[in-house]
């Protein structure tokens, strides 16, 4: 096995793992807030709107994320009548997948986090004569990352490895690319390169984790 | 005009009467200690005072205005101007733990009152002085011991430049050896003549510190008087069991 062979399957892979980190980068900062936005319309006073936020949460993680992601990609389009006009690039769709499944998890991760600070915040807030937004802004939002951290952390990582699930709606990211070069050479070299490229991507995120964890341990 | 004017205060959790045709008042500068076993409503006068429950029916009145009249509430605007004259010191604290002490403090003035940095900056360091915690300006709640904690929470309140300071069993929640602390610095406090009420079960602070003891028992305010007449010659049954059994 020459360093040429290497040579020759990394850097389509390399290409590979850029789609599967945009796919991660749009998802995490698009996932993050709506999935907050999420959790105060799980919490709000409008008994219906929470209704519809819960039972949505609810099909998202309750169904799998491949049977969503092949729903977007190639059920939209075959819906009568406005199916035409729902058929999405690729890439796009599964963006929209993930972004929607990610949400909801999120949303019952902030939701957690939300329910651990004590309501002892919210009155020592009230009485110092915070309003509403400031009380969330400065009070609670902070704690609830705290909070939440570890979780989200953990399932930032999952996603890096979910993202793997673009092989199925046949967007070529980094797997797809170490099975191409399987399929076509008849050798595992390419696992094991796409394994180690997925380890230094998740290496690299749990370093970046850690570290805000750090800064958010309020000691 | 008393500072803390309450009549005719009516508040139950369904059918349960926490609070009966609850009637006081408040003088300023004048501490008032409100004493009275577990479940008597205490708390939970001291917590509708400040907003923090609603109550059914009845006045309150800070410093003339009405923050309930006939349980009708102020419209929200008037509701904040009325809370922003008391101060309330937690049982459990509530420091924000995401913040350092100095941040604690400074928090509130900066945001709600919209106070310039460097007043700002000048008050906390005079107050956290006052309480004995100038070195932990820095340091975030986490660290600190309970009686420090309490004495936090303490200036913070003050920060605010309130007219009255309410304090929820603040002792309650602290190891003996240190109550000490922090009740001196409420000591401190009734000597400057800051308007006081003290929800407590510091008998030996209601007796040396307050003006005025309020025993109350099953929602109701059974008695009140100068600690001389509460603690030496109590009127009613009920206070005189539960100061034996207090005292014992």
């Amino acid at each position: 096995m020459s360093f040429d062979y290497f040579e020759m399957i990394i850097m389509p892979m390399l290409e590979g793992a850029k789609i599967t980190l945009l796919l991660f980068a749009i998802v995490i900062l698009l996932s993050i807030p709506i999935g907050f936005v999420l959790t105060l319309a799980v919490r709000s006073r409008i008994k219906p709107l929470s209704w519809l936020v819960q039972g949505f949460i609810y099909v998202m993680r309750g169904t799998p994320l491949l049977l969503q992601l092949l729903f977007i990609c190639f059920g939209l389009p075959l819906i009568p009548v406005i199916g035409e006009y729902l058929v999405l690039d690729r890439f796009v769709a599964a963006c929209v997948g993930f972004v929607l499944n990610y949400s909801a998890y999120f949303a019952e991760i902030f939701r957690g986090g939300l329910l651990a600070i004590d309501n002892g915040q919210y009155e020592a807030a009230k009485v110092l004569g915070f309003n509403r937004w400031q009380t969330m802004t400065k009070i609670i939002i902070p704690q609830m990352i705290r909070v939440s951290l570890p979780t989200v952390s953990n399932e930032s990582i999952t996603l890096v490895k979910d993202t793997s699930l673009l092989y199925a709606v046949a967007v070529p990211e980094l797997l797809h690319f170490a099975q191409t070069a399987v399929n076509r050479d008849a050798t595992i070299v390419p696992y094991f390169v796409a394994g180690f490229i997925y380890l230094m991507i998740t290496l690299a995120l749990t370093w970046v984790l850690k570290r805000i964890e750090r800064k958010y341990r309020f000691e | 005009m008393s500072i803390i004017k309450v009549e005719n205060l009516q508040k139950s959790y369904g059918k349960l009467d926490v609070l009966k045709q609850i009637s006081f008042q408040v003088e300023r500068k004048e501490v008032v200690a409100i004493i009275g076993p577990s479940g008597s409503g205490k708390s939970t006068l001291l917590r509708s005072i400040a907003n923090l429950e609603t109550i059914d029916d009845g006045n309150i009145a800070i410093d003339g205005e009405y923050l309930v009249k006939n349980g009708q509430y102020a419209k929200q605007k008037d509701i904040q101007k009325i809370l922003s004259k008391m101060g309330m010191v937690f049982q459990h604290f509530h420091l924000f733990p995401h913040l350092t002490v100095k941040d604690n403090l400074e928090l509130a003035p900066k945001l709600v009152k919209k106070e310039g940095a460097s007043v700002v900056e000048r008050r906390r360091r005079e107050l956290l002085e006052k309480v004995g915690l100038a070195d932990r300006a820095d340091a975030y709640p986490a660290k600190l011991s309970g009686g420090q904690k309490q004495r936090v929470a303490i200036a913070r309140a003050l920060m605010m430049n309130p007219d009255i300071l309410m304090f929820d069993e603040p002792t309650s929640a602290l190891d003996p050896e240190l109550t000490g602390e922090v009740l001196n610095v409420m000591k401190d406090l009734a000597e400057e003549q800051m308007t006081m009420v003290v929800v407590t079960h510091e008998m030996g602070f209601a007796r040396e510190v307050a003006d005025r003891i309020i025993f109350m028992d099953k929602g109701e305010i059974v008695e009140s008087g100068s600690p001389e007449e509460i603690f030496e010659n109590p009127k009613t049954e009920r206070t005189k069991t539960f100061l034996m059994r207090v005292q014992k």
